[in-house]
């Protein structure tokens, strides 16, 4: 479970392009939930995740991560929870590294990274079974470097990878909005089924509001840092595409990409 | 005969300067962080190890493997600068290799007896045997001690690179390339980059003060100015290594490296047979370099044998 008390950011304090974004915000997000987050540029989607991650500090307020304080922990400290996918694919991989040693280094997050042998073999199994999951053939391509893969198979090594061990809370950046909209397709679809089956918390940021729709058990709309939509459950099922789009006609999407 | 007295001088060269090789290939291609502290970790290499043998009598081998943590501390001193104090990378490896100007000279001074410098400072002394005058050396004479140093050198190499193989299977050799290759997924990861970058900067200099200990066994000298230019010569070897080797089939990159040092140095050594007087082999030098450089992707193409798949891990 996170919870944002009363957040407060402004960037540029006490200059002319003063820009007070999150004044006293307020969000809790449920063990289970798989929270859709949609809004303009610069509505605070991206802030809001950076402060969550510690990639940007906040003015004032409390960040709680099950229940505990995590504003003072620096940015890495805090990942020991959280497991992020960003939008760039290349970003949540090594490129020069196999699939397997990616999924090697995935798989050790949170334990100590010492001499001890790099790759367990014995392992292997264990992540072609994770990696046959998604669909793609990846699970045949364990000693290909990652580099020589497409982006949407980068993107689906690095969704295993970010939750190959257990996190409280997985933070998908715009994780689609660099594929093409095939591919961005099955990523979300494998996205789903992931948290599904792991029983994950998720908080994903989107541009395409069809997925924010289709995808997720709430829907959360931002403008200028506040909150403007909030749906889950029934309510959430309720809402559809042309919907968001009329509340939110001066965004611009392309609806199914 | 020239010619061949000047391919063993250039494969001993080459040898000791794979050592070097090594760790730049560290701090450049896997760390991503082009070092110019090797400058001065190297004379400081060959300064400690000196002291250790001349001063305080240990034995020739234990004394280059003591240079390492020489070099080790000030890798560290150049990656502490830039990760906990934010300066830029080339600029760190400037303010380090500066310094150490000053650290080696002082450092000199304990070997003379009366604790005073010459203002050129050269100490040259029978008594630094190295580990490459030993018993075996003496009993093949003059022409075949040429030939015992380069087996020495080549079992040291060897060992040299085995062990960083063997470094970069492990966790924490795996972790250090990934903060080469992406330092966002170190952080997502739970790591700090900072510290890895400090322990490999300080791992690649630490095998920069080990070339410079070998360099004064070599010749029997340590000399103040040997460091200048070592920075030049180690990524020109890197570079040379990769492009022309690492895309042959089961050829490591460390192997790759070894074999550009050992290429670059041979190159050198020919170039004084061109230019005796050595007037102009700084600016072939550099030319040899920067040839290497506009050439190394169509070099790389006639070499490449491989696809996409590593040789190491498919098994």
């Amino acid at each position: 479970m996170i919870e944002l008390r009363k957040v407060s950011k402004t960037y540029n304090a006490g200059t002319v392009t003063e820009m007070c974004l999150f004044d006293g915000f307020d969000l809790t997000v449920a063990d289970g939930e798989f929270v859709s987050v949609v809004g303009s540029n610069g509505s605070g989607k991206t802030s809001l995740l950076n402060i969550i991650c510690g990639s940007m500090p906040f003015d004032s307020g409390t960040l709680l991560l099950d229940g505990k304080d995590i504003a003072g922990l620096k940015e890495f400290e805090r990942y020991r929870r959280i497991g992020r996918v960003y939008q760039n694919p290349a970003a949540g991989t090594c490129p020069h590294l196999t699939i397997l040693e990616n999924m090697s280094l995935a798989d050790n997050k949170g334990k100590r990274f010492g001499l001890s042998r790099g790759v367990n073999r014995a392992r292997r199994d264990f992540y072609r079974e994770q990696l046959r999951v998604v669909g793609l053939g990846l699970e045949d391509k364990l000693d290909v470097e990652v580099g020589a893969l497409s982006g949407g198979q980068r993107q689906a090594v690095a969704l295993i990878m970010a939750t190959l061990t257990p996190v409280d809370i997985l933070i998908l950046d715009e994780h689609t909005a660099a594929l093409d909209p095939h591919t961005a397709d099955i990523i979300m679809e494998i996205t789903d089924r992931v948290v599904r089956e792991k029983h994950l918390t998720a908080l994903m940021v989107t541009h395409n509001l069809r997925y924010a729709v289709e995808y997720g058990n709430r829907l959360l709309m931002l403008d200028r840092g506040r909150i403007v939509l909030d749906k889950a459950g029934a309510a959430k099922e309720s809402v559809v595409t042309d919907d968001l789009l009329d509340i939110f006609n001066r965004i611009s999407i392309e609806c199914g990409n | 005969m020239l010619f061949f007295s000047t391919t063993v001088d250039g494969l001993q060269m080459g040898l000791c300067f794979a050592v070097l090789a090594l760790g730049v290939y560290i701090s450049y291609s896997i760390l991503d962080f082009a070092d110019l502290s090797v400058d001065g970790t190297f004379p400081l290499g060959g300064v400690v190890c000196t002291i250790f043998m001349l001063r305080l009598g240990v034995p020739p081998l234990p004394a280059v493997f003591l240079s390492f943590f020489a070099g080790f501390a000030a890798g560290a001193v150049t990656g502490f600068l830039h990760v906990k104090c934010r300066i830029s990378k080339l600029l760190c490896g400037i303010i380090v290799m500066t310094a150490l100007l000053s650290v080696t000279l002082a450092l000199t001074t304990l070997l003379t007896d009366n604790g005073m410098t010459t203002t050129i400072f050269s100490y040259r002394s029978q008594k630094l045997t190295g580990i490459f005058n030993g018993a075996l050396a003496s009993r093949f004479g003059t022409a075949g001690r040429d030939y015992v140093i380069l087996g020495i050198e080549l079992v040291f190499v060897i060992a040299v690179k085995l062990l960083l193989d063997l470094f970069f299977k492990t966790k924490l050799g795996y972790m250090l390339r990934a903060t080469g290759d992406n330092e966002k997924l170190v952080v997502t990861l739970g790591k700090d980059v900072g510290r890895y970058q400090i322990l490999g900067l300080a791992l690649a200099n630490g095998l920069v003060a080990v070339s410079g200990a070998l360099y004064a066994h070599l010749y029997m000298q340590y000399d103040n100015s040997c460091g200048s230019g070592k920075v030049v010569l180690a990524l020109a070897s890197v570079i040379i290594g990769l492009a022309i080797f690492s895309r042959v089939r089961f050829v490591r990159d460390t192997t790759a490296v070894i074999c550009g040092a050992v290429l670059y140095s041979l190159c050198l050594n020919y170039l004084v047979l061109v230019d005796s007087n050595g007037i102009y082999l700084k600016l072939l030098n550099a030319v040899l370099f920067a040839l290497i450089l506009i050439f190394h992707d169509r070099i790389t193409a006639l070499t490449a044998r491989r696809v996409n798949a590593r040789k190491g891990a498919a098994a």
